[in-house]
């Protein structure tokens, strides 16, 4: 089970470097956070600690159903061409993204984490998001990915405090998601303002501010 | 703990109530009182901490000690000041056309609640909700530098939004690890995540978790403080934002990220038994260095009052890594002057930029001739900000330099003294051609709204005393938050 997931995390962000589409990459991002809410329930099933169950429906509410609606509604209706923007070429883009992940992998067996007799197999993917999350930061032109490449680094970060601290305190958790749930409406809130300042969502045309 | 409530509900019901007026008058009367009340509040707490030591509660999620309340007090005066400007501000504003009225509602609502997350951050014990604080504080000022919605002012704010997200996101990975640690002593409970549990246990955390976690942590607080080579955002975000808003994230935003830094190195400094300072003392040099080449060559006025920003965090976070009673101490004094000076300079430059319609420093000259009042308090603000004696800033910088060499760290000091020095030449060269010369003829002879004098009264009356000496009553504050991130001591 515990591989299973780990292989759907993994697919699902190299997947990222596969896409045509923008709404695409929506759509991976609430597939990773409805398995990391599978995760959650792993783990409580796994320690019996519950605020673990409470982790995972909160997850799957705001993580799966809640920011991806709000990008979505934003990648919509900015009517933005949805094609994506690389600096490199879709085959590049892949290649260093697994290479990226290969080095994830040998970061992960040096890393001695406490704790981790339930986890171990979520660590080196947890990394490996962050790399990759990272990665498609810059990689792509389109400030909406920009703010896939963040939700895909917090995703790795969500997978280490699931499987590896079995969460945070609750009240922590709570601030946490909260936290997410507002910056997805503050990117919204700004990419619909540049979108009509500057007829496009390229970061490209954001090159003003020097020195 | 009513205080508290008293400190928290002040900012989030004058931003409510001065969305929802109606007046412009009164919703501008209203969110000062607001700022007021905040700010009274927050003097009571500072006075309860100083007087009957730390103050916790509700269920340990409140821990306001000495340090705590110090940032608290900042953020209630300068946001009290900034309040009291916008009022001007944002009138010649409106009057220009620069901004609708439900924009200024929008404004004063988002300013409040800009204020509320700072002191969210600075009041709390659980280094999670530390982090939650600071990554609320990002969300509500990115919308604030936005505000003017021009090319400019959004792509600050997008930079602004998503590196400062990226690196807190890190900083969260950092306080990970070091819960994982305190977990593995403290036991799994919630507490394990409470500043002052790991502090009291911080000797027996596993230091090589620590490590990296701190690592983590100091590159994310980092980027939100501004340390080179995370900065990138800050002089944008800095420059394209309202004003008052720029004062109040180089005065005291900074402060709070730094505050966030210092309180997980307090832990990580024990743990790895000292060998934490030397990073800080590495960022803090860095950052001061970097700014110099962009402070020569500035254009723009409010930029290169943010790199000017970035050299003091730099200084800050230097003096820290110094440490020792000495360091501690300078690096608190400096914190405090720093954040009355440079909120004093943002206040004069935004009236100034208001008065010659630009920022570009190359089309401003003869302030003193067309603005006399505001032209001599900018002179003042910037012979402060740059470390000219007989200003607050000189005694800091020398207390930071005396605490190198006490503590045989001579060349950190003689490298600080030089790049002091070339920042002071660099800045006084466009500052003297600004205010000095024959006015533009375009510029009439008048000067601004009353409400934005009043407000450089109170920094500047800081900036003037504590150059001449530290009031006792400063004096004890700042050696009591030393000694909280001297360990142990509380």
């Amino acid at each position: 089970m515990d591989a299973l997931v780990s292989a759907g995390l993994l697919f699902s962000t190299l997947w990222l470097f596969k896409i045509r589409k923008i709404t695409d990459a929506v759509g991976i991002i609430a597939f990773q956070s409805a398995l990391l809410a599978l995760v959650a329930a792993i783990m409580w099933y796994k320690t019996g600690i519950e605020h673990l169950l409470v982790a995972a429906a909160l997850t799957f509410a705001i993580k799966t159903i809640l920011i991806p609606s709000i990008l979505y509604y934003t990648i919509n209706r900015t009517n933005d061409k949805q094609a994506v923007e690389r600096l490199s070429s879709p085959h590049v883009s892949l290649l260093l993204a697994i290479l990226l992940m290969a080095a994830g992998y040998y970061v992960a067996t040096d890393l001695r984490l406490p704790g981790t007799q339930h986890g171990e197999h979520y660590i080196a993917s947890s990394i490996i998001l962050i790399f990759l999350g990272t990665f498609t930061m810059i990689e792509h032109k389109k400030a909406i990915m920009q703010a896939i490449g963040l939700i895909v680094i917090e995703n790795g970060i969500f997978l280490i405090t699931e499987s590896v601290t079995y969460g945070m305190p609750l009240v922590v958790e709570l601030g946490i998601l909260f936290d997410l749930l507002v910056s997805a409406v503050v990117i919204a809130v700004l990419a619909f303002r540049i979108h009509s300042s500057f007829d496009s969502l390229n970061t490209d045309k954001m090159q003003n501010l020097r020195g | 703990m009513v205080l508290v409530a008293v400190l928290f509900l002040a900012p989030l019901i004058t931003g409510l109530f001065a969305w929802v007026a109606q007046s412009q008058r009164f919703t501008e009367k209203l969110q000062a009182v607001g700022a007021l009340a905040t700010l009274a509040a927050a003097g009571k707490i500072a006075s309860a901490v100083y007087y009957g030591g730390a103050i916790n509660g509700w269920h340990d999620i409140i821990y306001i000690d000495a340090l705590s309340a110090f940032n608290i007090f900042l953020i209630a005066l300068i946001g009290f000041a900034a309040s009291l400007y916008s009022i001007g501000y944002m009138r010649h504003e409106l009057a220009e056309g620069e901004i609708s009225f439900s924009q200024l509602r929008f404004y004063y609502l988002f300013y409040h609640l800009f204020i509320f997350t700072m002191l969210t951050v600075s009041a709390v014990n659980s280094l999670g909700l530390l982090w939650v604080g600071i990554e609320l504080t990002t969300l509500v000022s990115a919308l604030l530098v936005a505000f003017y919605g021009k090319n400019n002012a959004l792509e600050a704010a997008w930079k602004y939004l998503i590196m400062g997200s990226v690196g807190i996101a890190f900083a969260l990975l950092g306080i990970i690890f070091v819960y994982l640690s305190g977990i593995q002593t403290l036991g799994q409970q919630h507490a394990a995540l409470n500043w002052t549990e790991l502090l009291a246990a911080a000797k027996f955390l596993n230091p090589s978790w620590i490590k990296i976690g701190f690592i983590f942590i100091l590159i994310g607080f980092g980027t939100k403080a501004g340390l080179a080579p995370m900065h990138f955002w800050l002089p944008d975000a800095h420059s394209q934002a309202p004003t008052p808003i720029s004062a109040v994230l180089s005065g005291v935003l900074l402060n709070t990220a730094l505050y966030g830094l210092f309180r997980v190195y307090a832990i990580a400094n024990t743990t790895l038994n000292g060998e934490a300072a030397q990073y800080l003392i590495f960022f803090g040099l860095f950052s001061i260095a970097i700014t110099v080449p962009f402070i020569m060559i500035q254009h723009d006025l409010k930029r290169m009052l943010a790199y000017s920003s970035v050299e003091h965090m730099g200084i800050i976070t230097l003096s820290v890594g110094i440490g020792g009673t000495l360091g501690l101490y300078g690096a608190f004094l400096h914190m405090f002057n720093h954040s009355m000076a440079k909120s004093l300079l943002f206040f004069a430059a935004g009236t100034i930029c208001q008065k010659y319609h630009t920022k570009q420093m190359g089309r401003i000259t003869g302030i003193l001739k067309s603005m006399p009042v505001t032209g001599t308090i900018f002179l003042i603000a910037a012979f402060a900000i740059t470390g000219a004696p007989p200003f607050n800033i000189f005694l800091s910088e020398i207390t930071i330099m005396m605490a190198g060499f006490k503590s045989n760290q001579t060349i950190v000091s003689v490298i600080l003294i030089v790049l002091i020095t070339i920042i002071f030449a660099g800045m006084m060269h466009y500052i003297i051609k600004m205010v000095f010369g024959e006015s533009g003829n375009k510029v009439e002879r008048i000067e601004t709204s009353n409400w934005s004098t009043v407000a450089l009264i109170i920094p500047l009356i800081l900036v003037v005393i504590c150059g001449w000496y530290v009031p006792p009553l400063l004096d004890n504050t700042i050696y009591k938050v030393s000694t909280v991130l001297q360990g142990g001591v509380r």
